[in-house]
């Protein structure tokens, strides 16, 4: 559905987008991962044929999106990061124009079904510009599907709303991946790993890890933290202390303490403490960190960097 | 169809919001003022009641008055966000810009259209000259129309509306300074010239005379092409940046 | 090493080609449009042009391709182009449809279109004529709106009629020439044979008045007929001197003749009679300003031959208190008039006891009768009458009229005057009286005219010529007129500029309003109006700000 090659932006001398590549299926929830200023939004907008690229070609249902720029639009649905709205519309005239612009000759059951989906029938007569923020949310969704597009895409569509409609929304998104393809971005790795099927990392405009969140996952795994805190020792000796019980990988200084990385998935506390005691010092603190993605993710990034 | 579409959204948008309303009040009145005052003096016999009288008085009003109508096209879609998505949809920038300048347009005209009460006035008391009136109408919805394309345009340079009504009332004032052109400039042919290239100079002397000319609507016809075709260009360039 | 310099001095061949070529291109463009046409200036800048880009191309390809196909500078130029073709596009509509002059006159009056009388006229325009306006670059708009009426008459002669405006400040020179006094004057003129000069001798300052198709048409029609007719003065039997600049003299209408385009020339009657000679063929009227004597039958005679050819005459007969008076009641010429025209001279000196003057000799008109041209612009209601000094009645015979003639009356006296028939108290004494049965009751004809359907001959009769000199023929107004009208109808310059008087009322619509009305209008246009738009537009806000 969504096919990109060696896509390139760039501005000046600044690469925003570095020969990207990767394809999305239909019927799939394609997460775009990245701190901000990564390239994502860079991405969807030459993906939409907002901004042309640089370098590179990409195709949304078959269609060139420089050559068939308008075949390719007519099949994206596209919910920028901002919410563009029309504050002084009702909602149903809101959605009611997008479907029209994007073909729609009589829109009234498109619009019906966006609406239903997002749950904003019952508000079908408001202005927009009285909506709460997390319903206009929703409306912007509803204008990226009303057309039932290949490819939806949306961009940091959970930022700036309350919890409970972060949840609403990453379930509409799921949803949404069951029919039509979706690309989807985001800051956060946990949003990423519930709504997407299909995880890429980028930073720097560049791919920098892919694949399934639970698969990413458990290419980190191994690396179990603990946090140790010696009392009585010199910073040396405790090092050498640390280094010398089997299953440490690495000690390294944190604060007060040391943190241990411990090969696999093993408890070492036990050994910890006892050969702390052997030694004749005092055992202040100890604490087990399980990586989340959120580690991996800023580890990754980091490396990259 | 897509100007169609974006041409419906325009005037809606005019008709519910209190902006345009307020607007529409403000020009009524003016025209109202001086027309009484026109009147009344016609009355006493001091003056006769110029036909092209409300059209010249637009003629002038436009200058302040085209702007606000049209500062919000463009630059509100650009600051909205709205402009991406109107640019991501299967429309043509062409669509865009011609439907945002016909909807301002369609306004103006049923703005002007409403100013008809004073000659339906004036022919329930007198015998006013109609095809002269009619002239000058013409004129000065051509003349609207290029002034609102010019409107159309600052609004698409900038996407803050207090700039871009604040460039186009300076380029508007600039372009109906035509009749006066001849006491800033001493040579004639260079006075006449450039009189030719300003919006008064297309209707002062012809349209508001009751003179219907064919290379007058095809200054302010062309006025309006270019114009569009430039703004549209310039929305389409948001592409190639 | 060696290579370098070279290397250097190739690219920056291919910049200095680069940069020419561009602006070289763009002047141009610019200078195509500009003048319309492939001028030898724009086809040698537009091959700089690309022989500058071409330049650039061959010496430095790759920077050269690298331009042209990036897409900024593609897209930038696309537009550029185009926006120029564009303007170029409707630039050449803009001034095809100014040359075919494509215009529609909405206008009631037809202010912007020509009458037929003038279309007519302007079909007899056989040599080239110049209007020549003098603007200033302040009255620009006066000019404009000038223009677009002066270009009908270049559009209606094909180009025949030729306009040219000239700004006085520019050019002092050309403007005292020209006899320029104030800014916004046109002046008419015909071309010298090479067509490149103004024929100064032909030169006349168009009036500027509320008539604008009447001013201009009526210079045109003197122009036409500049030349042509030819106006005698009668000088062989003791009449006003057209050359006397005093106040008893004629030089006034005179010149105002000559102004007019007309040719003056002197008659000697008495000679032609005493010769058996003739009036000459080219004499469009005769006019007899006060002759002293009356005519012997051998002077009547050269007289009719004139008449049976078609010839005019003005006669103008005062009271005179001799025997031998020009038109007395027993005079030769009197009878031949009232027997083949049915018009005479009356011994009776008009005695106006309602009159205006200083003495009731003083006669005013009180009654036009505007059937004839030359009543047409008199109107005593208005102001604008005539004054006779001592006039002599005249009569015409309409009830039964001579064979072929038409005639009537122009000016009458009013009802409370009488004719004096006893001259000679009068002249020795100044005294009159009306005397019953043989005065003659008021009111009394004082001009009238006479026309023979078939010899188109004219004669008109006045009973005065105190109103021609220069003391009186301005003042009042309407003396000056009855001459000029008379003469112009004398010799049919009026038929040739003959206007419809409604064609030209540049009277705009009066109002018919009361207080009470005025009152109304005010409500509804100042409150009403505006009111309902801001109680519709609160009403539709406050709706949708519910929603």
């Amino acid at each position: 559905m969504i096919e990109v090659k060696g896509l390139t932006k760039r501005y000046g001398d600044r690469l925003a987008v570095d020969h990207l590549s990767f394809t999305a299926k239909p019927g799939e929830v394609l997460g775009l991962l990245g701190p901000n200023g990564a390239g994502k939004t860079t991405t969807m907008r030459m993906l939409t044929g907002y901004l042309p690229p640089t370098e590179g070609s990409a195709s949304i249902a078959g269609y060139d999106i420089l050559e068939d720029s308008m075949e390719a639009r007519r099949r994206v649905g596209y919910l920028p990061e901002r919410v563009p709205l029309y504050p002084d519309m009702t909602v149903r005239g809101y959605v009611t124009f997008w479907a029209r612009l994007r073909g729609i000759r009589s829109p009234r059951k498109h619009v019906n079904a966006a609406l239903e989906r997002v749950h904003l029938m019952d508000r079908q007569n408001q202005l927009v510009r009285n909506l709460s923020k997390g319903l206009r949310q929703r409306l912007g969704l509803a204008q990226a599907l009303v057309h039932n597009p290949a490819v939806i895409i949306l961009d940091e569509p959970t930022i700036g709303i309350d919890p409970q409609q972060v949840i609403e929304v990453r379930e509409s998104v799921r949803a949404l991946g069951k029919e039509h393809t979706v690309l989807f971005s985001t800051h956060i790795l946990s949003e990423a790993e519930h709504v997407c099927d299909r995880v890429l990392i980028i930073n720097k405009g560049r791919v920098i890890a892919q694949g399934k969140p639970a698969d990413l996952r458990r290419q980190m795994e191994p690396k179990t933290q603990l946090y140790v805190v010696v009392g009585g020792a010199s910073g040396k000796a405790a090092r050498q202390l640390l280094s010398a019980i089997p299953g440490v990988l690495a000690v390294e200084r944190d604060g007060d303490g040391y943190s241990l990385t411990v090969e696999g998935d093993r408890d070492l506390r036990g050994e910890v403490s006892s050969h702390v005691m052997q030694a004749g010092y005092t055992l202040l603190e100890i604490r087990q960190a399980t990586t989340s993605l959120e580690d991996i993710f800023l580890e990754i990034v980091g490396k990259s960097r | 169809m897509n100007t169609l579409t974006i041409f419906r959204r325009e005037v809606e948008q005019y008709f519910t919001t209190p902006f345009a309303w307020l607007i529409a009040a403000a020009v009524l009145l003016l025209t109202g003022l001086l027309f009484n005052q026109n009147l009344s003096q016609a009355a006493r016999g001091a003056t006769i009641v110029d036909p092209a009288f409300i059209p010249s008085v637009f003629s002038f009003a436009l200058v302040f008055f085209a702007p606000l109508l049209t500062m919000r096209l463009l630059a509100e879609e650009r600051r909205e966000g709205t402009m991406e998505l109107l640019l991501t949809s299967p429309v043509d920038e062409g669509s865009i810009v011609l439907g945002k300048f016909l909807g301002a347009w369609f306004y103006f005209t049923l703005l002007l259209a409403l100013t008809l009460v004073y000659q339906i006035i004036l022919l329930s008391i007198s015998q006013p000259d109609i095809g002269h009136s009619l002239c000058a109408y013409i004129g000065i919805w051509l003349y609207g129309g290029a002034t609102l394309a010019v409107g159309t345009l600052f609004s698409a340079l900038t996407e803050n509306q207090i700039v871009s009504a604040f460039l186009s009332m300076i380029a508007l004032m600039l372009l109906w300074l035509g009749d006066s052109v001849g006491q800033v400039i001493a040579n004639l042919e260079v006075a006449r010239f450039v009189r030719t290239l300003t919006l008064q100079g297309h209707y002062s002397t012809s349209f508001a005379a009751g003179l219907f000319r064919g290379e007058d609507v095809a200054f302010y016809a062309g006025i309006i092409v270019v114009l569009l075709f430039l703004t549209m260009r310039l929305v389409a360039s948001n592409r190639w940046r | 090493m060696n290579n370098r310099p070279i290397v250097i001095t190739r690219s920056r061949v291919a910049q200095f080609g680069s940069i020419v070529g561009g602006a070289a291109l763009l002047i141009g463009i610019i200078g195509f449009i500009w003048q319309g046409s492939l001028t030898s200036f724009v086809i040698v800048t537009l091959a700089v042009g690309v022989a500058g880009l071409g330049l650039w191309a061959v010496l430095n390809p790759q920077e050269f391709t690298g331009f042209i196909t990036g897409r900024q500078v593609r897209y930038g130029t696309v537009t550029l182009f185009s926006t120029l073709l564009l303007i170029g596009i409707v630039a050449l509509v803009y001034t095809q449809l100014q040359r075919s002059t494509v215009t529609l006159d909405m206008t009631q009056n037809q202010r912007f279109s020509l009458s037929t009388e003038t279309l007519g006229v302007l079909r007899r325009v056989t040599r080239d004529i110049q209007i020549t306006g003098f603007y200033t670059s302040r009255n620009l708009t006066t000019r404009e709106l000038d223009d677009q009426f002066f270009r009908l008459y270049e559009d209606a002669t094909d180009g025949r009629i030729r306009r040219v405006y000239i700004d006085p400040e520019e050019n002092p020179a050309q403007a005292s020439r020209f006899g320029v006094q104030q800014d916004a004057q046109v002046y008419i003129s015909y071309l010298n044979t090479d067509g490149t000069e103004v024929d100064f001798n032909t030169l006349a300052r168009v009036p500027r008045s509320g008539a604008q198709e009447r001013d201009m048409t009526d210079a045109i029609s003197r122009l036409l007929i500049a030349g042509t007719v030819k106006i005698y003065f009668e000088q062989s039997l003791g009449e006003r001197d057209p050359l006397d600049t005093t106040s008893e003299g004629l030089s006034g209408i005179h010149n105002g003749v000559q102004e007019s385009g007309l040719v003056t020339a002197a008659l000697n009657l008495a000679g032609l009679a005493a010769s058996g000679g003739d009036i000459p063929a080219d004499a469009a009227t005769v006019i007899f300003a006060r002759p002293l004597r009356g005519l012997s039958e051998a002077e009547i005679g050269v007289i009719d031959r004139y008449l049976q050819r078609g010839g005019a005459l003005l006669l103008m007969a005062d009271v005179l208190y001799t025997d031998d008076a020009f038109l007395g009641e027993s005079d030769l010429f009197n009878q031949y008039l009232w027997e083949r025209y049915g018009i005479r001279a009356l011994d009776a000196v008009v005695v106006d006891t309602a009159s205006s003057g200083t003495t009731a000799l003083d006669v005013v008109s009180a009654a036009v009768y505007t059937d004839n041209d030359i009543g047409a612009r008199l109107a005593p209601d208005e102001g604008i009458s005539t004054l006779f000094r001592v006039a002599r009645a005249v009569d015409v015979n309409i009830d039964s009229a001579p064979p072929n003639i038409a005639n009537g009356r122009v000016i009458m006296s009013s009802p409370l005057s009488f004719g004096e028939t006893n001259l000679a108290t009068l002249g020795a004494t100044n005294q009159f009286t009306f005397d019953e049965g043989q005065d003659l009751p008021g009111p009394l004809t004082t001009v009238v005219w006479s026309f023979h359907q078939q010899t188109q001959a004219k004669i008109v009769l006045v009973g005065d010529s105190d109103f021609a000199t220069n003391g009186l023929a301005l003042s009042p107004q309407g003396n000056g007129i009855l001459f000029t009208d008379s003469v112009a109808w004398l010799t049919n310059l009026s038929e040739r500029i003959q206007f419809s008087p409604q064609a030209f009322s540049a009277n705009l619509p009066l109002i018919f309003v009361s207080q009470q009305q005025l009152d109304l209008i005010t409500f509804v246009t100042i409150i009403l109006l505006p009111g309902a738009t801001i109680v519709s537009g609160l009403a539709i806000w406050a709706r949708r700000m519910r929603q």
